[in-house]
This record gives structure tokens, sequence and C-alpha cells, in this order.
């Protein structure tokens, strides 16, 4: 135990008294997570840039932008065609694009379809732009089918209160409906109890006919003889009585018969239906015109009272009709005022012009259309992975290389040898990427099996990691100067590769960083720039112009940190090879006393 | 006899690290033709010599002059060492090759970054391979070798680009005597062939038999220098050596030799050194003296070796 912690002991002494690998071996890692910690401390997706198109921007969709620019996205507007956004996007200028209607008002049975453009190499991203983006748009969406319900129970609401109110009327219509039904009722019963039975006829019509036709030309002819009489009496002479008498006895006939004819002329006719005493009456009347006027007038007043009865009634049936009449027109009046606020609930009802469940409950949908051909997820992280690899090995191979000259036994001959110290730092870097050249080769070649990517079109990937590879060489290159120890470089070439990596997007998504730590990253990690041109040549064919920034900024790095390399290498190389001196002479001396100490 | 050519100069050249003096007020000429030894203890500022010698370091103080170019005169080697980088070789305390590449990678390694023809270099390396004894193993990687061979192989790694001067930073350490004589007698060849050499030992006896000039590093300072008969001439006459190897009381006798006219009396384990003032004087009572005290004796009376007048020269005060 105590051997154990003595060497620990001393493993901590040697680690701690190394400046440099106490430096890297304590502070790198430290210093990594400070920096991750620092950088991704923030639960905000941070300038996350979201392409809107409309063909134009009312005042809804600009409430939508409004919330997107809440959750702090950067919002750019399209209004001439979607693809000019899908571009930017291909060109990392947006990250998503976002296609609304016109206007997200629904006004039918059709939901209203927004479509998000999302670029699916960006793993980690794409997840989280489609996530919010639709949580954005279902609360839009949540929203409008509020109103809309809103809308519709509101319509409901109205027509139930109206017809709450039309059913105390309708109550009440009801009410005097049946009353008029009661009352009809009555004037029924009452119209029913009504004699209105024609009197059975005592007397002989006939009579009254004969009458009629026997005395009506008997009074014409006695009127005759009378006239005549008078004619006679005028014109004659006593001596003519006999002609007027002759008239006299004929008016007398005539009266005479006319006397019969009123006071008893019998009358045969219908005799043989009267069997009662009254009906002596009858016969009696029946035998004369003025018993059947007689009879009549009994048959008069035995109408008269019915009909008085009838009057009556009618009376009283009149009033309880009035009644109904009001009633009924009361009624038709509230079915009336019944009818039109149905008809106006219809229209209200009709109003609602969102009647589909699937609208009502969803009343926008949402659509993802990836701005890159569908691949597999080796396809998006592909570009990633290329620069990974050429990172890391650039990087170790860069310092290995520094290294291994550096503590290589000849490195005190290579002096001596008459050649520029450039090319020393040129030949280290040409080894880096011969090696590199031949990994790409056969990673890409490989992938063009299992990606079936055409060989053209890798060209000018290759192109572009041959370039990265240069700058994570020099800089692979720069660690292995800066440090003593193989190991202490090979960690620290680890670290920068890791560091570069945490803060690159691929582990976890640059845009949850502070904006102006992502434009200082994006702008100037090598590993960034690398994997956004591969990427960009790799998933979307893009041309030249469309990467040139990042080529020349990546190119920029590999010129710029060659000088610092070959500017530090002029200054300190001697230093260099003096503290290898040194510290080979002072291992002679050690041995020179050992081998002393053992004689 | 020609005078031959002072291929470089070191004129009261001196070398400070921070505060550290390392070597100061250092005269020294490399002629031509030399084997230089240069001597001197553990820290003593050899290598830091070598080093000046060599252009590998600039002089605090004073100047290192080269004639590599006659024509141009004495120029400073510092600032120069780029232009004459294939007239010097450099073979280190340690050896300076790849380990894992073979002798012959090694070599033609080398070589062929002095852009040499690729037959004089065929040439050179063929002659080193044999002149090293390394032909049997030109194929072998270079870390597989014995520690001899692979001392043989830095050398001629040193060598294959034929440099008119190589200083060498203790090339028969760690080896053992033949090994030793094998170098020091393979130097001496390519001496012969016209190449000058500097050589930095603590093998003080080989130097000694070697060197055409030796060179005595002492505290920073080059105490003596020149050939052997120039480094012993101080301590001849006065300076003979006399070494007693007492049979009694090694004390008792050491005090009676106090009586003598000595100049020192160096107590050895298992001898006594006597440096005397006056040799025939001191010779004189030495003898009476062990023949009135019947001392128990065996002298040996000669002149001082290389090893001697170091020790004498280190011890010093």
């Amino acid at each position: 135990m105590k051997s154990l912690w003595l060497l620990t002991k001393k493993n901590l002494k040697l680690l701690v008294r190394s400046k440099t690998s106490a430096l890297v071996v304590f502070f790198a890692p430290l210093f990594i997570i400070l920096l991750l910690g620092l950088s991704y401390n923030s639960t905000s997706k941070y300038g996350l840039n979201i392409g809107v198109y409309a063909p134009s921007f009312s005042s809804d969709v600009e409430s939508l932008i409004s919330s997107l620019q809440e959750q702090e996205f950067k919002i750019v507007k399209y209004n001439t065609a979607v693809d000019d956004c899908v571009k930017d996007i291909k060109a990392g200028v947006v990250h998503a694009c976002v296609s609304v209607p016109e206007s997200l008002t629904i006004d039918g049975n059709q939901q209203k379809e927004v479509s998000f453009f999302v670029d699916p190499s960006k793993v980690n991203l794409v997840g989280v732009i489609q996530d919010t983006l639709n949580d954005k748009f279902n609360l839009k969406s949540q929203q409008i089918s509020k109103e809309l319900s809103g809308n519709l129970l509101t319509a409901v609401s109205d027509t139930k209160s109206k017809l709450e109110e039309q059913g105390t009327q309708l109550s009440s219509a009801k009410e005097k409906s049946a009353a008029a039904s009661t009352t009809t009722l009555e004037v029924s019963q009452q119209l029913s109890t009504l004699d209105l039975t024609i009197p059975t006829l005592a007397y002989d019509p006939q009579l009254i006919v004969n009458f009629k036709t026997s005395v009506s030309p008997k009074i014409k002819s006695g009127l005759a003889d009378v006239k005549d009489a008078r004619t006679a009496v005028e014109s004659s002479s006593l001596e003519d009585k006999s002609a007027i008498l002759s008239s006299l006895s004929k008016v007398e006939v005539q009266l005479k018969s006319l006397d019969t004819l009123v006071n008893g002329v019998a009358v045969s006719t219908n005799n043989n239906t009267t069997t009662n005493s009254s009906n002596t009456t009858v016969t009696a009347a029946s035998t004369s015109f003025l018993g059947a006027l007689t009879l009549l007038e009994d048959e008069l007043t035995n109408t008269k009272g019915k009909l008085t009865a009838a009057a009556t009634a009618i009376e009283t049936t009149s009033t309880g009709l009035s009644s109904t009449t009001q009633n009924l027109q009361d009624s038709v009046s509230a079915l009336e005022a019944a009818q039109q606020r149905v008809n106006e609930m219809k229209a209200n009802l009709d109003g609602q012009k969102v009647t589909d469940a699937n609208v009502l409950s969803a009343p926008l949908v949402t659509k993802i259309e990836k701005v890159a051909q569908e691949g597999s997820y080796l396809n998006y992280m592909f570009p990633a992975l290329l620069v990974l690899v050429v990172m890391f090995s650039s990087l170790l191979l860069g310092t290995t290389l520094v290294m291994m000259e550096k503590n290589s036994p000849a490195f005190f001959r290579n002096y001596f040898l008459p050649i520029k110290k450039g090319t020393f730092v040129v030949s280290t870097y040409l080894t880096t990427m011969v090696i590199t050249l031949i990994q790409v080769v056969i990673i890409l070649g490989v992938s063009i099996i299992f990606l079936k990517i055409s060989p053209l079109q890798l060209l000018p990937v290759a192109g572009a990691l041959l370039l990265s590879s240069s700058v994570f060489s020099f800089m692979g290159m720069g660690l292995g100067y800066m440090f003593k120890s193989e190991e202490t470089g090979t960690l620290a070439s680890i670290s920068t590769g890791s560091l570069m990596l945490f803060v690159s997007g691929v582990v976890l998504p640059l845009e949850t960083i502070s904006p102006a730590a992502r434009n200082i990253i994006s702008h100037f990690n090598p590993f960034v720039l690398s994997e956004s041109v591969i990427r960009e040549v790799f998933i979307f064919n893009a041309g030249f112009s469309s990467v040139w920034v990042e080529l020349a900024t990546l190119a920029g790095y590999a010129v710029g940190l060659l000088v610092v390399i070959l500017t530090a290498e002029y200054l300190v190389h001697k230093h260099f090879i003096s503290g290898f001196m040194k510290h080979r002479h002072l291992k002679h001396r050690q041995q020179e006393k050992r081998d002393k100490n053992n004689v | 006899m020609l005078k031959s050519l002072k291929l470089i100069e070191l004129k009261e050249a001196g070398k400070k690290f921070r505060n550290n003096q390392i070597l100061e007020n250092v005269n020294i000429t490399v002629d031509e033709g030399d084997i230089l030894g240069i001597i001197g203890r553990s820290g003593s500022g050899k290598t830091t010599l070598l080093n000046l010698i060599a252009g590998f370091l600039e002089p605090s103080s004073g100047e290192v002059l080269h004639s590599f170019s006659v024509t141009k005169g004495p120029r400073n080697l510092y600032t120069d060492l780029h232009k004459i980088k294939d007239q010097i070789g450099y073979a280190p305390q340690h050896n300076s090759f790849y380990p894992k590449l073979t002798v012959m990678e090694n070599l033609l390694h080398f070589g062929q970054l002095y852009n040499l023809p690729k037959a004089t270099l065929q040439n050179n390396i063929k002659g080193l391979l044999q002149a090293t004894g390394l032909v049997l193993h030109q194929n072998k990687l270079a870390e597989h070798l014995s520690g001899g061979m692979q001392k043989r192989l830095d050398i001629a790694c040193s060598l294959v680009h034929k440099p008119k001067i190589i200083v060498l930073d203790e090339p028969t350490a760690d080896l053992d005597p033949a090994l030793q004589k094998d170098i020091m007698n393979f130097l001496a060849q390519v001496n012969k062939q016209g190449m000058t050499v500097v050589i930095a030992s603590h093998h003080l006896n080989l130097l000694e038999k070697f060197c055409t000039k030796i060179a005595i590093v002492h505290q920073g300072k080059v105490h003596s220098s020149g050939n052997m008969e120039e480094i012993r001439k101080p301590y001849l006459k006065e300076n003979f050596t006399i070494s007693l190897t007492p049979g009694g009381n090694k004390e008792q006798f050491i005090s009676l030799l106090k009586t003598l006219p000595v100049n020192k009396i160096i107590d050895r384990q298992h001898h006594i050194i006597i440096h005397p003032k006056n040799i025939t004087k001191t010779i004189t009572g030495l003898l009476t003296l062990i023949e009135e005290e019947n001392l128990s004796y065996d002298l040996d009376l000669r002149r001082p070796s290389l090893d001697e007048i170091f020790e004498t020269i280190t011890l010093e005060k």
C-alpha cells in the first residue's frame, strides 16, 4: 500500500513538475469542459435562421413570424419563390424554410398546409428544428382550432338561447292552441246540439201552389170583370143591365171560388200522414188556405224558436271562436316568429363554414420536405465523419511526425545537413498529406461502393478534404513543436481535435451556443468550415462559387499556420536542438556516473 | 615545412548560458590535418567547446573563425555555418541516426541530403562500410546493432559526405577497450586521408596516443593546449613524477616526504605521487630518506602521462 502511494505520489510530482504535461493533463480537459459548459449552458436555440416563404405577408402570417421571433429565431422572408429559400438552406444561410399560405384564416372545410423544408443532413439539428417549428405551428393550429371551435360553440350557444326563447313562445302558442282546441271542441259540441231539422210539413204545399196558380188568374179575371162591369156601367144606360149583371155574376163566381179556395177548399193530398189531434188541425188547415197559413205560422214559430236557439248558440260560439281566433292568431304569430328564428339559426349555422371535424381539430397541417435526397443517416453524417477522420488523422500525424523528428536521435545531425529548416517542415507536411491521401482514397473508394456515389462527385470532396487535412496537419505540427514529450503532444492534439469537434455542431448543435460565440466558431473553427464545404459539395453538389469563402478561409489558415510554423521553426529551432543536446548530454553524464558507480 | 592551414580558430572565445559562464577566454587553433583531443572533467565545458568549434553555438564573447574557404580568409564560423555545413561532420555523444532505418538506409539518407553525386556517395558508403566493418550488417536495422557498431555507424554517418573536419564528442564512451582502440584507429585512418579530427574523450591514454594536439579544459578555461610535448613541457624538469608504493606505514612515509623539496604530494590509494621542486635534489633526498629510514618502497620515475598531467591540473586549487 505504501509503495502504491509512493509511486502515485512520484507520478503526480513528475506530472506537475513538467509544466507542459501538467498544463495538458490537468488543465486541458478542464479547459475543454469549461469552454463547452460556457458554450452550451443554455436551453435557448440561438440564431436558428428560419426562412419564411409566403405569397404575401398577411397579418396572421406576420403574427406567426412574431411568435417565431420570440423563440430567438431569426426570420428571413421570401416572397418570390420557396426555391430561393431552399437554395439558402443548401448554402447554409438559413436552417429551415417554412412555406405558409397567404393567409392562415380557415374559410372552408379545407385544411391549410404549411410545409417545412429542412436539411436532413444536419442530423442533430433537423429534429430540433422540426420539433420547434411543429410546436409553433401546432400552437398556431390549436389557436385557430380554438377560434373555429369558439365560433361554432358561439353559434350553437346562440341557437340554444334562441331555442330556449322560442321554447317559451312555443309553449305559449301550445297553450293557446290547446285553448283554441278546447274552445273549438266546445263550439263543436254546442253546434251539435242545434236542431236545424226542417219541420214536417202539416199542410199541403200544393195548396199554396194551387192557390198561387188559381188565385192569381181568378183575381185577374175578377179584376177584369170588375173592369168590364165598370166599363159597362159607364157606357150603358140602364138598359143594358143584363150585361152588368152578367159581369157581376162572373165576379161573384170568381170571388166565391176564391173564398172557397181561401176558406175551405179541401185538399186531399198528404192527409194520410196525419194521425193525432194536431193532425186534425193540420187536416183542417190543409183543407183551407188559412189553415195552411196557420200551420205555416206554427211551423214558422217553431223554426223561429230553433233559430233563436241557434242564434244564441252561434253567439256563444262566436265568442269562443273569437277567443280561438285570437289564440290561433297568437299561435301563428309565435310560429312565424319561431320560423323566423329557426331561419336565423339556420343562417347562423350555415355561416359556420368549417364543419369538417378534421379541419376543426387540425386546421393547419404540416408537411416536412427534405431539401436533400433521402438517404440514410450515414449519408448525412458522411461529411462530418470524413472531416472527423481527416482532422484526427492529420492532427495526430502532424504532431507525431514532428515529435518523432524532435525526439529522434538523428535530430541533432539534421541540424548539420545543408537543408533549409523549411524543408523539414514541408516534408513533414507532405508525409501527412501522403498518408491522408491514402486514407481519403480508401474511405472514398469504400464509400463509392456503400453509398453508391459517382467517383466524379467525390473528386471535389477529395480536394476539399486534402485542403482541410493541410490545415489540421499544420495545427498538429504546431502542437508537436510546442510540446516536449510525444505523449503530451498527442494528448494536446486529441484535446484540440475534441474541442473543435465539440464546438462544431456535429455533437451538439451550434445553434445552442450564444450568437457571438457561434459566429466566431462557425467562421473560425476549421472543422466547421471543412464540414460545411464537404457537406455542401457532397450532399448538395454545390459548385466552387458556393464554397469558395470557406475554401479561401481554409487555405488562409493553412498558409497562416505554415508561416507561423516556419517563423517559429526559424526562431526556436536552435533552442530545440540545444534542449535536445542538453537532455542527451545529461543522460550521458548520468549513465557515466552509473557506470563508474558500478565499477 | 609548409605552414598548415588554420581551419578553425577560437580567439578569446567564451560561452555563457544565462548567468552561467561555461567557457571563457578560449584560444585554440584547429589546423588542417590535426587530431585535436579535448579533455576535461565532466561539466568542464568540453561539449560546449566542441559546439563552438562545430559552429553550433555562437560564442558569447570573443570569436570563432573558420578558413574553409582559403581565398576568403578567416570568417565567422557561426554566421557562415549554413554555407559550410558540408565541410563539417559532427558525431555527438549520443548516437545520431534513425534506429528504424537500416545501416545502408541511414548512410544513403544522410549522404543524399548532402547532394553528393550518386557514384561518389556509393563509393563513400562502400569505403565507410568496409572501414567500419559494417559491410555484413548493412541491411540490419540500426537499432539492432551492438553498441560498438552503432557508434561506428554514427561516425560513418558523420563522414558519409567526406567533410574537412569531423567533431566527435566522446566517441569511445561505453565501449570496451578493444572497440575504443578500433574507433581510434579508424579515426587515425580517416585523418591520414586528410580529414581534421576534433575529439573529446575521457580516455586520455588513447588521446595521448592518437592525438596530434591536446586541449585541457578545466573550470571553463583551456588550461593547456598544444601537442603532447607542449602539454608536458611545464611538467618536465621540476615536474617529473615519482610514483612510490610504500611498503609500510603510508602516513609516516608521507610525513617524511614533506621534509623533501616537493611541490605536491598526491596520496593515491595504492601509491604516492610526488611532484618535485628540483628533480635532482628531491631524488637525492628521497633516496637518503629511504636509506636512513629503511623504508620499503617501489619507486617509478617517469615523465608525466597525459592522465597524470590532467590529474595534476584538475586537482590544482
